[in-house]
């Protein structure tokens, strides 16, 4: 294998890139499904965490809680309000302030204070929002928060509709660009006997699929990233959902690489991309319907991947907690090395047998008793 | 002179259809020998072996003292190949086309713009290969193969399809080649072709060499010169033609001796008669 082939050859794929259909399809479809499951079902232009007060005396929060920065305030008549509006999901959160709770914290006393968190309110906004409030009395009591935070979880549990048709976008991000893109590019090279061409340099199998699958990671990864960056769906460790979507790009292109090199022409690897696309596409099912048994998502590759980027990016977790998944997917990346290598070592035999010909030129020859 | 390229015994089966039996052949340096054969009879699969994009299940090829398949990587970086079929990125242009195998060889300072004038493409060296007639990506084909300015050229049916203009072309372009000592093995039907660039011809079919020799020598040892005569008789126009063979003369006496004599041809054997002989068929 030579680096500098594989990347003369990276350059002209790069460069072919933007001219090819099967590319700008895989790009910008991600884009297009996100803006519209996000106009449909989420809230596209409301990306802060709304936050409902009642006052029921004459407290100073409302005031300063209309200074909050990255929080959506709005204050209510009544308690009453407050809970509708958190238990619909039109709010994140609600906050009831009784009457005279601004002189009951500043007398030393710890007045109860009413939260209403929504159940289909995201865990990075709850934490935002509870760590706002704490903050707000903190601003009436001094250093120390004199009031005893009571959160009541109100309306239905789980994620709204386009949180949980996130792993499915992130995986057509990363699948489609990542895996059928390099492998459609082979198969394409192979039909219009480029392949050939190729070959008869010094380039080889090695080289073309080195650069293929290069090309596979940098289009899943692009196509991963800007999908969760359209989402907001960095959470508090963006590198842990790097590393997940980086992960998942080179697991896609390596599949990609084995059904490209194994297919003959296009109509084989699309039956083939079907097949394998059920694999592929099953564990975001299970991020969609939550209440199913997710045991079975644990034996699809996909899901080391999609399970640390969901983690982090939409419920709040770490980089610690999701290290065991990342670890397995990287763990998967590596056992698909070799299947990889071997497939491209298959290749290079039915080629030079003959098996596998590209274009017109690739037919065995016609009988030799037919002229 | 030691020969560029030595084949020996060359056998390879697609299935259970032998493509290429027992082919041997040798090419000197600056020779252009002419593989001519119908569709079909194994040309290709030759050039493929040869190139090593086909591993051949028997027989050993050396070319330039090297071996295929052991050193093929040296080989295929000091040889040059056009494909029957236009095999260029049509989305890129033929400049870009030309530029990429150039990385791909290793060569950085190509003089891109001498190469597209030779092969008549210097006005649209930027335009997309897409855009392209067929000649021109004949053309552009040929330009990629020498690139590397190779010591062995491996032609596939370089003219096939073509004008005759764009033909003319490609084959002063292998001509030249040859003159600076390339040694070319060209793959044709076209008898004519092959008969005007080869310095000797191979005849293929079924996978087999039938023949071996300069194109004059096979014309002459199996074909069969004769004199054709157009002349009139009775108000109608005969036609009668003289092998020119012990017994000619009193014939062709005979013949020149009549009133209305119209023309009077030499006929040479074509290579086109010497694979009928020799196959019992047509070439096409």
């Amino acid at each position: 294998m030579n680096l500098a082939r594989s990347w003369s050859i990276l350059r002209k794929d790069l460069r072919i890139g933007p001219r090819s259909p099967v590319v700008l399809w895989a790009l910008i479809v991600p884009v297009v499904l996100t803006v519209l499951i996000r106009g449909v079902f989420g809230d596209l232009f409301a990306d802060q965490p709304s936050l409902g007060i009642a006052d029921e005396g004459s407290s100073t929060i409302v005031a300063a809680a209309d200074h909050l920065d990255g929080v959506d305030v709005r204050v209510l008549p009544t308690a009453e309000d407050v809970e509708v509006e958190v238990a619909d999901g039109r709010l994140d959160a609600g906050l009831v302030l009784p009457a005279g709770f601004d002189d009951a914290v500043r007398a030393g006393e710890r007045p109860p204070l009413g939260l209403w968190l929504s159940g289909e309110s995201l865990p990075v906004d709850r934490s935002v929002l509870t760590v706002a409030v704490l903050d707000l009395v903190r601003q009436v009591a001094g250093d120390e928060v004199r009031a005893s935070v009571e959160i009541v979880e109100v309306g239905e549990a789980g994620l709204p509709i386009d949180l949980r048709l996130l792993p499915l976008l992130v995986l057509y991000a990363v699948a489609i660009p990542g895996g059928m893109v390099p492998a459609s590019s082979l198969v394409e090279e192979k039909e219009h006997g480029t392949l050939q061409a190729v070959l008869t340099s010094p380039a080889s199998v090695g080289d073309v699929l080195l650069a293929k699958g290069t090309f596979g990671v940098l289009l899943g990864m692009i196509a991963g990233l800007v999908t969760l960056t359209l989402n907001d769906a960095f959470g508090v460790a963006p590198l842990a959902v790097v590393l997940a979507v980086a992960l998942g790009a080179v697991m896609m292109a390596e599949l990609g690489l084995m059904l490209g090199a194994w297919s003959r022409d296009t109509n084989t690897l699309f039956a083939a991309w079907k097949a394998v696309g059920i694999v592929i596409f099953l564990p975001a099912v299970f991020f969609l319907w939550p209440d199913l048994p997710t045991w079975p998502a644990y034996l699809m590759p996909a899901y080391y991947f999609l399970q640390p980027a969901y983690a982090v990016g939409v419920e709040g977790a770490g980089l610690a907690d999701v290290a065991v998944e990342l670890a397995i997917g990287f763990g998967i990346c590596l056992l698909l090395l070799p299947p990889v290598i071997a497939v491209g070592r298959w290749l290079q035999v039915r080629l030079a047998a003959g098996r596998l010909p590209a274009g017109e030129d690739a037919q065995p020859e016609p009988s030799t008793t037919t002229g | 002179m030691a020969s560029a390229l030595h084949a020996e015994r060359l056998r390879f089966v697609y299935g259970d259809r032998v493509a290429v039996d027992g082919v041997s052949f040798a090419i000197a340096p600056g020779e252009v020998l002419g593989l001519l054969g119908p569709n079909g009879a194994g040309k290709s699969t030759t050039i493929k072996l040869l190139i090593g994009l086909l591993r051949p299940q028997a027989g050993s090829i050396e070319i330039l003292g090297m071996a295929m398949p052991q050193q093929r990587t040296a080989i295929q970086s000091r040889i040059g190949v056009v494909f029957e079929e236009k095999n260029l990125y049509p989305t890129l242009s033929g400049r870009e086309n030309l530029a990429f195998f150039a990385r791909l060889f290793g060569l950085h300072d190509v003089d891109l713009d001498h190469l597209l004038e030779r092969v008549g493409l210097a006005t649209r060296g930027r335009d997309r290969v897409s855009d392209y007639s067929k000649g021109m990506r004949q053309r552009l084909t040929v330009a990629r193969a020498l690139l590397n300015r190779p010591d062995v050229l491996f032609l596939d049916e370089p003219t096939d399809g073509l004008d005759p203009v764009s033909a003319r072309s490609i084959r002063t372009l292998i001509r030249e080649e040859a003159d600076r000592g390339v040694a070319v093995l060209l793959t044709t039907h076209d008898m004519y072709e092959a008969d005007e660039l080869s310095d000797r011809v191979a005849f293929i079919d079924e996978g087999r060499i039938l023949a071996l020799e300069a194109p004059e020598q096979l014309k002459l040892r199996h074909g069969q010169r004769a004199i054709r005569v157009r002349y009139r008789e009775d108000h109608e126009v005969k036609e009668a033609t003289v092998p020119l063979d012990e017994a000619a003369g009193d014939q062709l006496q005979a013949l020149l001796g009549r009133e209305y004599l119209l023309t009077i041809h030499t006929e040479e054997a074509t290579l086109e008669d010497v694979f009928v002989e020799l196959a019992g068929r047509r070439l096409e």
